[in-house]
């Protein structure tokens, strides 16, 4: 651990002028109105920005030109996604499948599923999901058991996966499913690439405790998709998912949920803040940069071709625990009603609500924690 | 790190292992005092990334000899001090690790359990916070040559942080080390005692935070994002 220094984040290219260019897009074209939708803003949904912003050449920008993609390097996607998420552009569409189905896609994916899906991920108009939990399986992810058999015709899924975002709205779901009779725990696991109007795939939705209708039940009965549908190789469906878990957890999106809130803070505080006020912007922002130095190396690691699921899980521990840490103190010295309408009130609301949830999604903290204890060396 | 860096550190490790009994004339004799002078004043024409690195080795060995003050002056004592507050938080780090890891109890090693575990994991996320503050803070330093206003938010964000960090770092370093670690005999205060001081010194958290909060609240709420990303990245 000592000695540890931050991975150089050095993206090529004029990274000002990709800022620049971007903050002008988005002051044309991101929806304004809803003060809300910003915050936790890769919950949101938009096709229409989606699609606008594919075609800007925004998503799937580090796929290949062959596929749609733009070949850009994966840290200027950083900086192009964090600039997203400070504006609280809504991204949730196509979110899942630019940030992960799509690099796994290309990683393990055959040249057929490549042509299938990729262009249109790189067009933000098609969208994915994650199957992996189950109502048997949530922290103890290898207790899976919805089951794939292969037959002459193709694969034959019975099970029923939960708590699937978006669900409701993907073309898509990667999911982790048991290929192997008689197996246990983390082996004879694959990933199967599930087109949802396939016959016999039930969506149901279920409401959260904000009202929205972001996760669903998702439920196969005897559904028969190809061959083809297998990514990666079959039984190490295990290996797939862990690694494609590190890939997730150390985004921007793990400390700039909330930023819409950090911005109303600010300027309800105005210029010349009372010290409380202040006391709290400078505890928040000191914060803020931290993570942000440390979701940067971690993404420059990433991008170097290393595996730091430690540091990728670092962030994410600190990331949340200032995201639900931010709305409980802002109320705690605001005077804020529950029910005003102002933007400050609204995003409070919003967040305290919403702010549970961020240290469940994308694993738990008690399962993260375990993690780092393992890269520290402890078990 | 570069090889030059390592052979400095290589140095500071062996001065500063002198030191502990001879006090700073070593640290002096061995010309740490010249490490940020330029080479063409004769001097050793280090940057602050170098400072860094030599101050969190003497944050661990040598906690209670000036030698921050002996290599910087009296304005980027703040960001010598978060140097220092990062080695002791490091040393702390490895010190519980050591002895959960031998300890036993129940039966098997402390580390096994799972309280102790999850505790050591909330250590770890901050020292590695202070670490990359303290590593941020460097590279903000050097990119502005030590311009201590250019670089204002930065010292106040990696002050703030480190002094955030000590009670969460000192409080479980001593809980999983248990009574050995409330002696005099066992090292573990030599790291601890000094991070409750360095959080007072040059700016506790009050400071710092109003410092950094009036200075964000003048940028105004989408200001702080600009104002970060024009600072670096
Ligand atoms: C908003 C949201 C979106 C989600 N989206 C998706 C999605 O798109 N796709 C998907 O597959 N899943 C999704 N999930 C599910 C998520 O991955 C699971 O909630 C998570 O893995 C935890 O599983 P669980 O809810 O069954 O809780 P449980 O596993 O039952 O855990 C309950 C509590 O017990 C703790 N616990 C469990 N085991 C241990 C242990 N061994 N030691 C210590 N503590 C333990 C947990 O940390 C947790 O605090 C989503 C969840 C949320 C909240």
């Amino acid at each position: 651990m000592q000695g540890f220094a931050l991975y150089p984040f050095d993206p090529p290219g004029d990274i000002a002028a990709l800022r620049a260019d971007l903050r002008a897009w988005l002051a044309v074209n991101q929806p304004q109105g809803d003060v809300v939708a910003q915050a936790n803003c890769w919950a949101s949904f938009d096709a229409g920005f989606s699609r606008a912003l594919g075609a800007a050449g925004y998503v799937g920008m580090t796929l290949p030109v062959r596929y749609g993609g733009g070949d850009r390097h994966p840290l200027e996607r950083y900086v192009v996604i964090e600039e997203l998420l400070a504006a609280g552009a809504p991204v949730g569409a196509h979110w899942i499948a630019d940030r992960q189905t799509g690099p796994l896609i290309l990683r393990y994916g055959s040249e057929e599923q490549r042509e299938r899906y990729l262009p249109g991920i790189a067009k933000g108009e098609l969208y994915a999901c994650i199957g992996l939990s189950e109502p048997g399986a949530g922290s103890d992810l290898a207790a899976v058991r919805t089951t794939a058999r292969e037959t002459p015709d193709g694969w034959r899924i019975n099970g029923q996966k939960i708590w699937t975002t978006g669900a409701h709205f993907s073309h898509i779901m990667l999911a982790l499913v048991r290929t192997e009779e008689g197996s246990e725990r983390n082996a004879g696991l694959s990933q199967l690439l599930i087109d949802l109007d396939t016959p016999g795939i039930t969506i149901r939705p279920i409401i959260d405790m904000a009202g929205h209708h972001d996760f669903n039940e998702v439920f196969f009965d005897d559904v028969l998709v190809p061959h083809g549908a297998l990514v990666g190789e079959r039984g190490q469906g295990w290996k797939q998912v862990t690694a494609e878990l590190g890939l997730e957890r150390s985004g921007p999106e793990r400390y700039l949920s909330s930023h819409a809130l950090l911005v109303a803070l600010i300027d309800a505080a105005g210029p010349d803040p009372a010290p409380e006020l202040a006391t709290l912007i400078g505890e928040l922002t000191a914060e803020m940069w931290a993570l942000r130095q440390l979701s940067m190396s971690t993404a420059a690691k990433l991008a170097a071709g290393e595996d730091p699921m430690v540091e990728a899980s670092v962030v994410k521990e600190l990331g949340n625990a200032f995201e639900q840490d931010m709305p409980r103190r802002v109320q705690a010295i605001v005077d804020s009603g529950w029910d005003d309408e102002d933007d400050l009130a609204k995003l409070l609301r919003a967040l305290l609500i919403a702010s549970p949830s961020f240290s469940l999604r994308g694993g738990t903290r008690e399962v993260i924690r375990g993690i780092i204890a393992r890269g520290l060396g402890l078990r | 790190m570069s090889a030059a860096r390592e052979m400095l550190c290589d140095t500071a490790r062996a001065v500063f292992a002198e030191a502990v009994t001879a006090g700073i004339a070593p640290v002096e004799e061995a010309g740490f005092g010249l490490l940020l002078v330029p080479e063409t004043e004769n001097g050793f024409g280090g940057d602050w990334g170098d400072v860094n690195a030599v101050l969190q080795i003497a944050g661990v060995v040598v906690p209670d000899l000036p030698v921050a003050e002996l290599i910087a002056g009296e304005a980027l004592q703040p960001a010598a001090t978060v140097s220092l507050m990062a080695g002791a938080m490091g040393q702390a780090l490895s010190l519980s690790i050591d002895h959960v890891n031998t300890r036993q109890q129940f039966g098997r090693p402390l580390g096994k359990f799972q309280a102790v575990q999850q505790s050591l994991a909330v250590m770890a996320c901050e020292v590695r916070a202070v670490e990359a503050a303290a590593a941020a803070l460097a590279s903000r330093l050097d990119a502005v040559r030590l311009d201590v206003i250019a670089a204002d938010f930065e010292i106040a964000a990696a002050k703030l942080r480190a002094n955030r960090a000590v009670g969460v770092v000192a409080a479980i370093a001593h809980q999983v080390h248990g009574a050995i670690g409330f002696t005099e005999e066992y090292d573990l205060h030599r790291v601890t005692v000094p991070l409750m001081r360095w959080r007072g010194a040059h700016g506790n958290d009050a400071f710092w935070a109003a410092r950094l909060g009036r200075q964000v609240a003048a940028l105004g709420g989408r200001g702080l994002w600009k104002a970060m990303t024009a600072r670096g990245a």
